[in-house]
């Protein structure tokens, strides 16, 4: 691999995480779907 | 670390944690076969109860207040450069704390305390199980002490300057637990101990069960306030990064330290002396909550990915790949994350005010916790370990593939542990039992869970064997003069100017605490003094 240079090295430092955005994003929707499904689908039918 | 004294104290208090977690390991896998009933010479309700009053204490208080105080030491000491405040009281406070475990210890172990951690009354231990409890919470105080004294001199002498972020985080623990543990306290010294001592006749469970969620809620952050500081100062750096934000981290220490006390009412959802209201308060509270972890996850995940960029990843998640997943720490970090996912799903689920109801008491909730505490946090006590022992005993670690082992191992063994421990929950099986004494279809569709969880257990009491015997070989491994590895803080990206007080200080964060636990707990706990109990004791006097 080639080393970085400094222009590549200070993109990185100033770009946004968006990959951290697209993780945060679907462990947050996982966690509504997972949510809903619990709620109506185990909850409600209970009673 | 600044001179040998500074280590010899935290590391004493390290292995104090460490003794006491591998202990509590035998106890939890000896609990799940019991409650198996695979095998029928293990079946006894009185030894089960001992059991898992002595594994919960020696892991909830006695693992978390020895290695929070021993980290506290080591961070104070190299982040603010100076030597511990008052030295013979930080050990005045060990011994105190260790006397008070060993005094709980005799009537844990000799079956006259078999309260469970929670000790919730009307059932009643030996006097000696809360005077000990009550003596390490005394140790517990000092080293808060120490540790605000220290954070208050470092800001007298250097006006202006921005106390380090891993002091802060330290200093907010501090308060966080001073506040928390008064709960108990009074819970303990006016209610337990003279109803123990036979002082008093009457106990009120109403008041006691509220006193105790006062604490109950936000001793979870304080155990897990150092895991988030690992998170924080350590990682990025491990990783060969920075930290994405040192305000966003501060802000998220802030929002735990206070918003995890006022909301201790959802763990009463289902209590009947509280009124709806309250609870629904505390329930929204519970929510905000969640918040600082939400933050902390997208913080830590930015700075895993700045630092996964500049080893060459690219992509929407090509940087995941180029993490060094040989670093015990950065593994960690994801397994713990990974953890929490889950684990903070659970939550959301008992804080969700009407489905609560499908889930209270019943197996779900030691799931839960379990995956939080020994999941998510206990293995950040685990990276810390490896990270500080070869620092304070100046030597390197015997083994880092054990280590990469015992961690993936820990992350196995409690996901097939916890996992099947949830679905029983949802399968309608009651936390607190020993053993089902009946057989009908619905007990009986328990039992491939509850083998599932006998190899989970398996799997952590083994992975629990390597760590200490990796941190025992370490302390015993000859000693090198050629070790200088010191503790490395993380850098932000952006360097931090001179923050506002709120972001640098404590004194205002007191103050709302004391607005928020007073419209909180105020009336809920002054009602027990008014109420009219129809001839009975009101609360014991």
């Amino acid at each position: 691999m080639e080393p970085m240079t400094e222009e590549e090295r200070n993109n990185i430092l100033q770009s946004s995480p968006i990959g951290t955005f697209a993780l945060m994003a679907a462990v947050v929707g996982g966690m509504v779907i997972a949510w809903l499904f619990l709620y109506y689908g185990v909850f409600l039918p209970r009673g | 670390m600044n001179d040998a004294a500074e280590r010899k104290l935290a590391l004493s208090h390290l292995w104090v944690a460490f003794a006491a977690f591998i202990v509590a390991c035998f106890m939890g896998e000896y609990q799940v076969l019991e409650r198996s009933g695979l095998i029928p010479a293990l079946e006894s309700p009185t030894v089960y109860f001992a059991s898992v009053s002595t594994h919960g204490v020696l892991m909830a208080f006695v693992l978390t207040t020895f290695f929070i105080m021993g980290f506290g030491y080591t961070i104070a000491s190299t982040s603010l450069k100076q030597p511990i405040w008052n030295k013979p009281l930080a050990w005045g406070a060990f011994w105190l704390a260790l006397f008070g475990v060993v005094l709980a210890a005799i009537p844990l172990l000799t079956g006259k305390a078999s309260v469970l951690y929670t000790f919730y009354p009307p059932i009643v231990a030996h006097a000696a199980f809360y005077i000990g409890a009550t003596l390490l919470v005394v140790g517990s105080w000092i080293w808060c002490t120490i540790m605000l004294v220290m954070f208050t001199q470092w800001k007298k002498a250097n006006p202006g300057q921005n106390v380090p972020l891993a002091m802060f985080a330290t200093a907010a623990n501090a308060m966080l637990w001073l506040w928390a543990s008064a709960g108990v306290a009074l819970e303990v010294l006016f209610q337990l101990i003279p109803f123990s001592l036979g002082w008093v006749d009457d106990i009120d469970p109403g008041l006691a069960r509220t006193l105790f969620a006062w604490t109950l809620h936000p001793i979870v952050y304080f155990w897990l306030i150092p895991a988030y500081t690992a998170f924080y100062v350590f990682v990025p750096k491990q990783a060969g990064g920075f930290l994405f934000s040192d305000e966003m981290a501060r802000m998220a220490f802030i929002v735990l330290a206070v918003f995890a006390l006022p909301i201790g009412f959802h763990h009463l959802y289902m209590d009947p002396e509280q009124a709806k209201g309250w609870k629904l308060l505390h329930g929204v509270g519970t929510f905000v909550v969640a918040l600082p972890t939400l933050v902390t996850g997208f913080t830590v995940i930015a700075s895993l990915e700045i630092a996964g960029r500049l080893r060459g990843g690219k992509g929407l998640f090509g940087w995941i790949g180029t993490l060094p997943w040989t670093n015990s720490m950065v593994l960690s970090v994801i397994l713990s994350l990974l953890m929490l996912i889950f684990g903070g799903f659970g939550g959301i689920v008992n804080a969700s005010y009407a489905m609560n109801a499908m889930i209270h008491n019943t197996a779900w909730v030691p799931g839960h916790f379990h995956l939080i505490f020994a999941g998510t946090t206990v293995i950040m006590y685990f990276a810390v370990a490896y990270y500080l022992w070869p620092i304070l005993v100046r030597k390197p670690l015997f083994s880092k593939s054990m280590a990469l082992l015992q961690l993936w191992t820990w992350f196995i063994g409690m996901s097939i542990l916890t996992t099947p421990w949830h679905v029983l929950g949802l399968l309608g099986q009651p936390r607190r039992i020993s053993t089902v004494v009946y057989n009908n279809l619905l007990t009986l569709s328990w039992k491939p869970y509850e083998l599932m969880m006998i190899l989970g257990g398996m799997i952590l009491l083994g992975s629990a064997c390597l760590l200490i015997y990796n941190l025992v070989k370490t302390q015993l491994s000859p000693y090198s003069e050629t070790f200088t590895e010191e503790i490395e803080y993380a850098e932000p990206i952006h360097k931090v100017g001179v923050l506002p007080g709120y972001l640098n200080n404590l004194l205002f964060w007191n103050k709302v605490i004391a607005v928020l636990m007073a419209i909180s707990f105020g009336f809920p706990i002054l009602q027990f003094f008014f109420m009219n109990t129809f001839g009975s004791s009101a609360w014991g006097y």
